[in-house]
């Protein structure tokens, strides 16, 4: 009995539970030290000989200085610094009264000597630069600052009075001068005699000299008008082109936006709501806005709705290439199927440099070479068939109810499309993706007509399985 | 009674329906004559007259045979066709001189259902197989239904 239980202790140790402590002998003494410190043990884990110490000894804080209150004070000094009085008054420029109140209280809430007792800065690489009290603003890190106010969301376009009193207003600020748009031109520069004559015919000092005076008028006046408005003359050129451009037409008293892109239209906008010619048919609900499927609807007839219901799955993408004297062109070749999942399937080939555009044009040519397949009790097909395009050949047998597709992937794809059911296909031959595609087509195409037989051979036929249990067969 | 003049007629057959002829003449013997009427029967050809080397005159009535012009006799065979499309489209003997294929009535009834049997392939849509039995060249559906095996001549798709 290897665990001391209390009574084999007992036994052990001599000694009678709850006992008063007698003076113990020495023999007992050295013998058992640990029984005398706990009377009643309940759990099976040996006892330990003393309490269990660190074999490291570690150091406190205080014994190595740290928590010395003149270096404390001084740490805080350095990192927590109070702001300045100038750095206050470069804050009230900024902030206003309110702020600047709760950035002081805020201040006065944390006590710097808790920051360096209890905060912990970080010391760590990846330790941000600074400190973030929201005093200066990294562009890498921080958000773009915003300085304008957000745009007035109730602005609206200027009418007619209103543009006339902004233009006023817009021209109050020129205090006088001549209407811009009055240059001088080369002809202002020669003598009267030769005002009405053409250039060619002016002599050679007239028009050196004429053509000296009107250069440096040209240099004077970009000068005059890069200095801006002075106090004779009216809106130069700059100011017209910047009225143009730059001032607002609404009615938000030409306010400066955060974002130099203009705002954007409002919905309707009064005056010209349904003056825009638009291209999109509303008959569409908002489902084809840009326009890929328009030329699909008027060919077939569909709505965009039911072009869209359409089961359609890309079958075949390959990257061919034709080798030029220029180099290599590669395009990708894409064959997609369509299908309403009811008797109807179609397939579409189309190449382009890039995948996606291939891809929507097969999808779109898919949809518009859809023609009915004939099936067998809306689940399988007539017989058995087989198509054949260069060296892949594709047989397929109708197969009774509840066979399921055992065909190949792309078959598959396109039986589903079309709404067969229960079919078995081999490939036999050659496996090529595309042209077993196009195999499988043109033998879903081409099966027999059993009525036509019929009645090239003069007979009548009927389907038994359509007689018998009142025709409900599957 | 050899079956040679059935071959070659099987082939002559296919081979005038895909040049689209209207009018054909296979040999006059006691076989071809047998498998003709049952393929006109069966709605294939849409007639059958004995004629001479010439074709015989819409209607004129059929030359009596005799010992002297016997030899000359042929089957003239009009040909069908149904959207431009021959109605016997294949043709495709299936015993030949050296190798004689019969089939039992187990054999033909999982055939004719479209079950592949040893080397016949089962019978596929709007196809159909000429046999020769003790009761005459006939369908293999009608066979079926008199429950006789026989000896196949050919299969016409």
């Amino acid at each position: 009995m290897s665990v001391a239980r209390p009574a084999a202790r007992r036994l052990l140790s001599g000694r009678l539970p709850g006992g008063p402590r007698a003076a113990p002998t020495t023999a007992a003494a050295t013998a058992a030290p640990c029984h005398q410190v706990l009377g009643h043990q309940f759990h099976s884990s040996p006892q330990l000989a003393a309490r269990r110490r660190p074999r490291f000894a570690n150091v406190r804080a205080a014994d190595m200085g740290l928590m010395d209150e003149k270096q404390i004070d001084e740490f805080t000094a350095e990192k927590f610094t109070r702001y300045t009085k100038e750095e206050m008054e470069q804050l009230g420029k900024r902030y206003s009264p309110q702020q600047i109140a709760a950035i002081e209280a805020g201040e006065a809430a944390i006590d710097p000597r808790d920051l360096t007792v209890q905060g912990r800065l970080r010391v760590d690489p990846y330790a941000l630069p600074y400190i973030d009290d929201f005093a200066e603003s990294q562009p890498v890190i921080d958000k773009r600052t915003r300085h304008e106010p957000p745009p007035d969301p109730m602005a609206r376009f200027m009418n007619v009075d209103e543009f006339t009193q902004d233009l006023i207003k817009w021209a109050d600020q020129f205090p006088t001068g001549d209407v811009t748009g009055t240059l001088k031109t080369l002809v202002d520069f020669v003598p009267d005699e030769h005002k009405k004559t053409p250039e060619a015919h002016w002599p050679g000092a007239v028009r050196t000299e004429a053509h000296a005076a009107f250069e440096s008028y040209l240099k004077s006046e970009i000068n005059r008008q890069a200095e801006g408005p002075d106090a004779e003359g009216g809106p130069t050129d700059a100011d017209v082109l910047q009225y143009i451009l730059e001032r607002s037409g609404m009615t938000d008293n030409n306010q400066v936006a955060n974002s130099s892109l203009a705002l954007a239209l409002p919905a309707r906008v009064p005056g010209v709501a349904g003056l825009y010619k638009n291209a999109i048919d509303p008959a569409d609900n908002g489902l084809d806005d840009t326009g890929i499927y328009q030329d699909l609807k008027r060919r077939t007839g569909m709505s965009v709705q039911e072009i869209l219901s359409l089961q359609t799955k890309r079958l075949v993408l390959r990257h061919v290439s034709n080798q030029t004297r220029l180099g290599k062109i590669r395009k990708a070749a894409v064959i997609y199927c369509a299908g309403n999942g009811n008797g109807w399937l179609g397939i579409g080939e189309a190449k382009s440099t890039e995948s996606m555009v291939a891809s929507v044009k097969a999808r779109l040519t898919a949809i518009r070479n859809m023609r009915p397949i004939r099936r067998y009790e809306e689940r399988t097909i007539f017989g058995t068939v087989e198509g054949k395009v260069s060296g892949t050949v594709v047989k397929m047998s109708a197969r009774p109810p509840g066979f399921g597709l055992r065909v190949s992937h792309r078959i598959f794809e396109m039986c589903r499309a079309a709404g067969i059911y229960d079919l078995a296909a081999t490939i036999p031959r050659s496996r090529n993706p595309s042209n077993s595609v196009k195999a499988a087509y043109e033998a879903l195409c081409n099966q027999p007509d059993p009525e036509e037989i019929a009645k090239g051979r003069g007979m009548k036929l009927v389907d038994v399985r359509k007689v018998y249990y009142g025709g409900a067969t599957h | 009674m050899g079956i040679h003049s059935v071959v070659n007629a099987c082939t002559h057959l296919q081979n005038a329906t895909r040049a689209r002829l209207g009018l054909t003449s296979v040999p006059n013997t006691k076989y071809n004559l047998l498998l003709m009427t049952a393929m006109q029967k069966a709605g294939l050809i849409a007639s059958v007259t004995r004629g001479g080397p010439l074709p015989p005159a819409p209607n004129d009535a059929s030359e009596p045979v005799t010992s002297a012009n016997v030899a000359t006799r042929r089957l003239w065979l009009g040909l069908k066709y149904w959207n431009n499309e021959p109605v016997l489209r294949t043709v495709k003997p299936v015993s030949k001189p050296s190798r004689l294929v019969t089939v039992d009535l187990k054999t033909l009834g999982r055939v004719t259902r479209g079950f592949p049997v040893g080397s016949l392939k089962g019978l596929n849509l709007g196809e159909t197989m000429f046999l020769t039995t003790d009761r005459g060249v006939m369908e293999s559906r009608e066979a079926l239904k008199r429950k006789i095996g026989g000896l196949v001549l050919c299969r016409v798709q």
